[in-house]
Parts: structure tokens; sequence; C-alpha cells
């Protein structure tokens, strides 16, 4: 550990086992941090408390704000905000972007192909068993053709930097990603607090993604429309992502629907306005495939529209992102991004997969086994983090347990090697310094009729608590203000 | 507009609307009964029941003893009562943020400041010292989310369910307020300084709806119960006027829904006969019997506030 010498990081310590994003290996810090640097150490940690403080407020009146239960009474809580922005380099983010684009790329020709002649299947390239035991594989839309040929308008791509100073992609999300309300709160806070820092760097503006999002909505129209009406719909106001949905609408200037104001008659669907009944073109839903219509999916839905599936399948209303994307974003698929990518685009992976051992394999077995130390054992079949095992964590006695399961049923078990989030200085209150916490970034790409755009920023998410590599807002996670710098 | 945030929009209208005259009506009460120039407005008890009526939950029981303390709370910040100011905050801000979308971001943190302000504001101090401090604070809360209304939405069909939804409140309120006084001065009548014409509760009410100073500008005379009513029912001038009002809601209902102001069913049609009727009333008609007047007033708007839901929010 060093210590660096600057008033408010006098107290920074740096881990050199760990890649911090503003230092380099010799604890210098990087040329493009510098002047940021300098700026902050200008100011002293009280003034920094103040601003927290302040930042903290401006979000609380802004209402942009989660509600926890609790035993009797609701209580509004913000998403931790940190005072020090990341800075992405020009050179970084091109990799990033074109990384991003080419992953969605391949997911959309992915879903088709599963979804009409499953050429990659047949092709023994990914295994059929995968697909088809997947519960978010829907029959449904087999042989539909979604209008302008997108299933995922809207992809959310998770990314970390890893110890070697690459970009590993960690995961996918087509289904409803969110948190890009987020970027551009936080962007607007960090205004707000420290707005000269701002007169220093060329930063790409993050506001735009409401009207690039309402044009690729626009693109992806039904036949016979011409100017197409747009809406945004939300489970409610009780939603965690609320927020974010009212945002979205608000900005791109479409009506907010929930699905008791939408109806379908004769395969078209129609908002209740005070005029009378409207007609929807094009709806960005963020429900679930499960809720947006009880007639086709979950019969016990209240929040989604009846009918809603029969109209899309006529051709007749645009649904983004398309029911059934979920079957590509799960961990099995994940594994063979690589080869989904050389398959249908023919090129090689420009963001890194974080390389899977499939025991099945028995060469890969053997390198799993011998090397279990340095990598995470995970159960192919289950989710939401059981069965996981750590292998710098584990006794020389568990180590023996675990092979000895392995070698038992191979087919069970992938191998991945530890991965190590980058870490970047960030404000904490309980001490009220600057301190390494580890860091993702979210990218949020959009995909349109010949149309594409990755938001120039992404939601750098924080893991608060000292050493946890978890950045979830559900586990206690904050987020930064991300700057993409001009060229 | 979807009909259903159309319909929260109304009500947000109502809400702001309704804690607003609730605070005053305590605040400008309590303050003048205190050197009121006779025991009877003086009296504690007459004030809190007179608080009580005007919220619509009067104290049947006449030899019951108020506590003061409970009075306020109950109105002031009692959550398990749902006339209370701050329930009337809480829907306003659930209202609002159901239509997140559509109002101006400007617009939403004034409401959610407002809203801030009256969940953490301390029960006790409220009910010890915090009354004018609270409902002050409300009023001008009020008056600021009116001004963002005004002044930051576009003026157009939102702005227009908004602006009837405080208008037939204001109407409600101002003609709820009329009847609390109206019992007040009945009750306190007797003596020779305190003919029922000349009571004091009559600048009581007109301090309740801000008209006081222009009232008197107006007329040049100490109110009376003729009046004050004229001024507070007909004048077309006075923005917190029965009249008034009526004659926003008819203008707003016109952005609604121009091409159907002359079919018989329109709550534009609606709207139009209710105003015409109070534009060619005089007062010395409004005298003769003011109980069946105020019952009927409050009656017609009722009708308008259901007729403006059957034709733009229900499905």
């Amino acid at each position: 550990m060093e210590n660096i010498e600057n008033q408010i990081f006098s107290s920074y310590l740096r881990n050199p086992d760990l890649y911090d994003e503003i230092h380099d290996e010799k604890g210098k810090v990087k040329e493009v941090y510098q002047k940021l640097f300098n700026l902050y150490g200008e100011h002293s940690i009280n003034d920094y408390v103040l601003l927290n403080n302040k930042a903290k407020s401006s979000f609380f009146n802004q209402g942009i704000t989660f509600q926890v239960y609790g035993e009797n009474n609701v209580q509004e809580k913000i998403f931790p905000f940190d005072l020090f922005p990341r800075i992405i380099d020009p050179v970084d983010w091109d990799i990033i972007e074109r990384g991003s684009i080419q992953r969605s790329k391949a997911l959309n020709l992915f879903l088709w192909d599963i979804y009409h002649d499953k050429k990659i299947l047949k092709d023994n390239v990914v295994p059929i068993e995968l697909i088809t035991s997947s519960a978010n594989y829907l029959d449904q839309m087999n042989g539909l053709n979604p209008p302008g040929g997108i299933y995922n308008h809207i992809s959310g791509t998770d990314v970390i930097k890893h110890k070697d100073g690459k970009y590993y992609v960690l995961e996918d999300n087509i289904r409803c990603p969110s948190g890009v309300s987020y970027v551009i709160c936080n962007r607007t806070a960090l205004k707000k607090a420290l707005f000269g820092v701002f007169n220093h760097y060329q930063t790409h503006t993050v506001t735009n993604y409401a009207e690039n999002l309402l044009e690729l909505l626009e693109s992806v129209k039904p036949g016979g429309v011409d100017v197409p009406n747009v809406v945004v719909i939300t489970p409610g106001m009780y939603n965690s992502a609320f927020y974010e949905h009212s945002y979205l609408a608000k900005t791109m200037g479409v009506e907010l629907v929930e699905g008791r104001d939408l109806f379908v008659e004769n395969d078209f669907v129609y908002m209740k306005t005070i005029k009378g009944p409207e007609k929807v073109d094009v709806v960005y839903r963020r429900i679930d495939d499960q809720f947006i219509d009880p007639l086709e999916f979950n019969p016990d839905s209240v929040l989604g529209v009846p009918g809603l599936f029969a109209a899309y399948k006529k051709g007749n209303v645009t649904l983004a992102n398309a029911p059934g994307t979920g079957v590509a974003d799960d961990k099995a698929v994940y594994t063979y991004m690589p080869q989904i990518i050389q398959y249908y685009l023919d090129e090689e992976p420009i963001l890194n997969n974080v390389h899977t051992y499939h025991c099945s394999r028995p060469d890969e077995l053997k390198y799993v086994l011998e090397h279990i130390h340095e990598l995470v054992i995970k159960p192919v079949d289950e989710a939401g983090g059981y069965g996981i095992s750590i292998g710098n964590k584990l006794s020389k006695k568990e180590i023996e347990k675990v092979k000895a399961e392995i070698k038992a049923s191979p087919r069970k078990y992938v191998a991945q090697p530890i991965m190590s989030l980058s870490v970047h200085p960030t404000y904490i209150d309980d001490t009220e310094s600057f301190e390494q916490r580890h860091v993702d970034l979210r990218t949020f790409t959009i995909l349109g009729k010949d149309k594409e755009f990755v938001l120039k920023g992404g939601l750098t998410r924080v893991a608060l608590k000292k050493g946890n590599l978890i950045v979830n807002s559900s586990q206690g996670g904050g987020s930064k203000d991300t700057w993409v710098l001009k060229k | 507009m979807l009909a259903r945030v159309a319909d929260n929009l109304f009500w947000m209208g109502r809400y702001i609307e309704r804690s607003e005259h609730v605070a005053r009506y305590l605040n400008v009460n309590y303050f003048s009964s205190l050197d009121a120039p006779n025991l009877k407005s003086q009296d504690r008890q007459f004030v809190l029941r007179s608080m009580l009526f005007m919220v619509g939950d009067p104290e049947e029981d006449t030899d019951k003893f108020l506590k003061e303390e409970d009075v306020l709370y109950k109105i002031g910040l009692d959550p398990t009562y749902s006339a209370s100011i701050i329930n009337n905050i809480k829907f306003a801000r659930e209202n609002a943020n159901s239509a997140r979308d559509l109002i101006s971001t400007e617009l939403y943190e004034a409401i959610n400041k407002f809203y801030h302000f009256v969940v953490n504001y301390p029960k006790d101090i409220f009910v010890k010292n915090g009354l004018h401090d609270f409902t002050t604070h409300v009023a001008e809360m009020t008056d600021i989310l009116r001004g963002k209304i005004r002044g930051t939405l576009l003026h157009d069909a939102t702005y227009a369910i908004i602006s009837m939804g405080i208008n037939i409140e204001r109407a409600t309120q101002i003609t709820r307020m009329i009847n609390a006084k109206f019992n007040d001065a009945l009750l306190s009548q007797g003596g020779e300084n305190n003919m029922f014409s000349k009571s004091f509760e009559w600048t009581t009410l007109l301090k309740c709806a801000e008209a006081y100073d222009m009232m008197r500008r107006f007329y040049k005379k100490t109110p009376t119960s003729i009046s004050t009513l004229e001024f507070l029912i007909l004048n077309p001038n006075c923005p917190r006027s029965v009249m008034n009002s009526l004659n926003q809601v008819n203008q707003h209902v016109k952005i609604l829904n121009p091409e159907k102001r002359y079919n018989k069913d329109s709550t534009a049609f609606l709207i139009g006969r209710v105003r015409s009727e109070y534009e060619f009333k005089y007062i010395e008609e409004i005298d003769q019997d003011i109980k069946s007047f105020i019952e009927n007033i409050l009656k017609s708007l009722v009708v308008i506030s259901d007729k403006v839901d059957e034709e733009f929010f229900s499905y």
C-alpha cells in the first residue's frame, strides 16, 4: 500500500494488486486524470462532505428515489451517487462502442436464426439442448418477423476492466435493461455540484439518448403506418424503475401508459384518451414477456394488455424489445458468444468473453482440475449464485471435495477464471475520504432499421462495500458519472 | 392525453387547492379569534368546532370538550384522517407521480419538496407552536405550485384539466368556508353589537379567502353579510369568488372539447349553463335563503365534477 500526495487523497490507500483506473502501476496519476486529480485536490475534504449532502438532497427533491418497504412504513431512498467521475479515453471507448454494437448485432442475428431456420443449431455451433431447455424460448415467436427485423432494440452490456487492462463482458441484458436514466441524472448532479471541472475536459453529452431512442422506435414502425404513435408501457408507479419509465416518456415526448390504458380491437391496439380511443403503433415495453398479454402468457397478469400479442403477430404493432429475447442473454448462451459472433458476422469478438471451461470436454476437465485455486466453479443449471465455489477462497480439503464432485458429474460444471474488477477512487460517506472501490460499466446500445447508436457514457456502478465485487444496487451499489472524452 | 392520467391530474389540482384552503382556514380562524371583539368568537371551543365543521366533520355532541392539540393534529398532520392536510398533499403527489412524464420537472420537483416539507414537519411543534409557520408555508407552497403550473406547463389539455380541478375545488372550498362562517355567524349572534349581518365572522371569512383588503377597497365599508357574500360569490373580479372560478372552468373546458360546446350533453354546455345562472343572479335573491343557496352551489359543483368524470375519464 502506498500513500499519494494530494490534500484530499492524502489518505488514499492504493492496493498494487488491483487495477486502479486513475493510477498506473507505479502509482502515478494517469495523464488523462491529471487535471481532474489536481482540481479535486484544490478542495478540502469538508467541501466534499458538503457537496455530497447537497447532491443527495438534489436527488431527493427531484424524486429520483426508490422505495424500501419496512415493517410499518415505506421509506424513500436515493441511489448513492459518487462525486468523482470516471473517465474513459477515446481509444478505450472506441473498443467498448464497437464491441457493444458487434455483440448486439450478433445477438439480433442469433435471435432471428433460432426463431426461423435454426442454422446455428443444425451446424452444431450452439448445442440444441441449450435452446430447447431454455424457459425463455417462446414457441409463439417461431417464424414471426418483427418489424424492421429487430429483436433486441435496446441492449445493456455489462463490461468490466480486468487486471490485465482489457475489457471483458460479464453479461448481456436484452430483455428490459434499465439504468440509462441514472446516466443522465448523474451527469446533471455532477454538473450542479462541480461545474468547474467540466471546463477542462471535452466530454460527450449523454442527453441525446431519448432523441435517438425515439428515432429508433419510429424506424421499426409497423408496415402501412405513416407517422407512428409511440408509447412507453410501465408496470406502474410502484415499480422500482418507474422514474426511468417516466423520464424516457417525458424526454421522448410520448405517452407513458399502463396496461389498463390500452385495449385491443380487431387486432389493433388503442389507448384510452380524453378524446376517445387513439391507435398505438410502437410499444416500448418495460414489462417482462410473461406479463405482456394474459391471453397468451401468464393468465394472471394484470399488467399487460389482452390481445396485444395477437396484434403483434398480425404485424399491427411493434414491441420493443421483441418477446422471446431472453433466450439469448442467459448464462449458457453467454459462453458461446465468441462462436456466435464468428458464425454470423465472420469477425473476431472485439470485447472479450470471460473464458469458460466446459468440464464435459476431457482436455478442459484436466485443466480445471489442475487449476482449481485460480478458477470459479459454477454449476450450469443453478441460478442466483447458488453452488458457486471460488477457488482461491477454498481450503485444501474443500478443493479435494470440489474435485471429487466435478469428476463425478463433469457435465454439470463449468469453470471461469476469477475476474478482478478494476477499482476507482470513490467518496465514502462513513470515513469521509476517497477510497478504492470496484466498478463496472453498463453500456446502452440501440439497434434500429439501418441504425445503431451507443450512448457515449454508460452507467458506472460502484460496489460501495469495501472489497465487494458485487455492484448491483440491491447489494448496496452506487454509481458514478462516466465521461467519454472526445477525440 | 390518457383518460386515467387526466383523471389523476384533475385530482392533483383539486388536492393542491384543497390543502391551501384548509390551511388558511385553520390559520385565520385561530389567530383572528385571539383578539376577537366578542366572547363567543374568542372562545377556543367555538373556533375548534368551526374548523371541524369546515372540513366536513362537525362535532355533533355540543357538550364535548375538544382538546386543541387533538383537533389541530387531526386536521393538519393525522395520516389516518383522510381529509387532513398531510393526506391532501400525499394524494396530490401520488397523482403527480403517475403523470410525471406529462408535467414539467420544475412542477414535479416543487410538489415533491412540498411533500417532504409536510411529512417531515414535527408533530409536537405543529400542535404546540407551529400552526402559523406550518399553515403559511403550506399556503405559500401551493402558490409556488400554481405558479409552476401556469409558468412551466404547455397551455394545452393538460393545463386545462389541472386548472379545471383547481377552480372547481376553489369554488367548492370557498362555498364551504361561506357555509362554515354563515353557521358561526348564526351561532355567535346576540347582543346589540353582534347582529348577524354585521358579525365579526364576515371579516374572518374574507381573510380566509385572502379577499379582505380588496373587499375594503371595493366597498370602502365594514363587511356585512350581504356585501361579503356578494363579493365572494358574485364578483367576477374577485379571484377567489365562485363566479370567477366558474368563468375559469368555462374557459378551460373549451380547450378540451371546443367542437362539443353546443352539444347539450357535454360538460362545456353544463358549465356554461351553471355559469350563466350565477352571472345573472343578484344578491338580494341570495339573501332570502342563504342556506339553500349554498347547498345549491355545492350541488352544482358536484354535478359538474361528475360530468367531467363521465365525459373525459370514463371508459
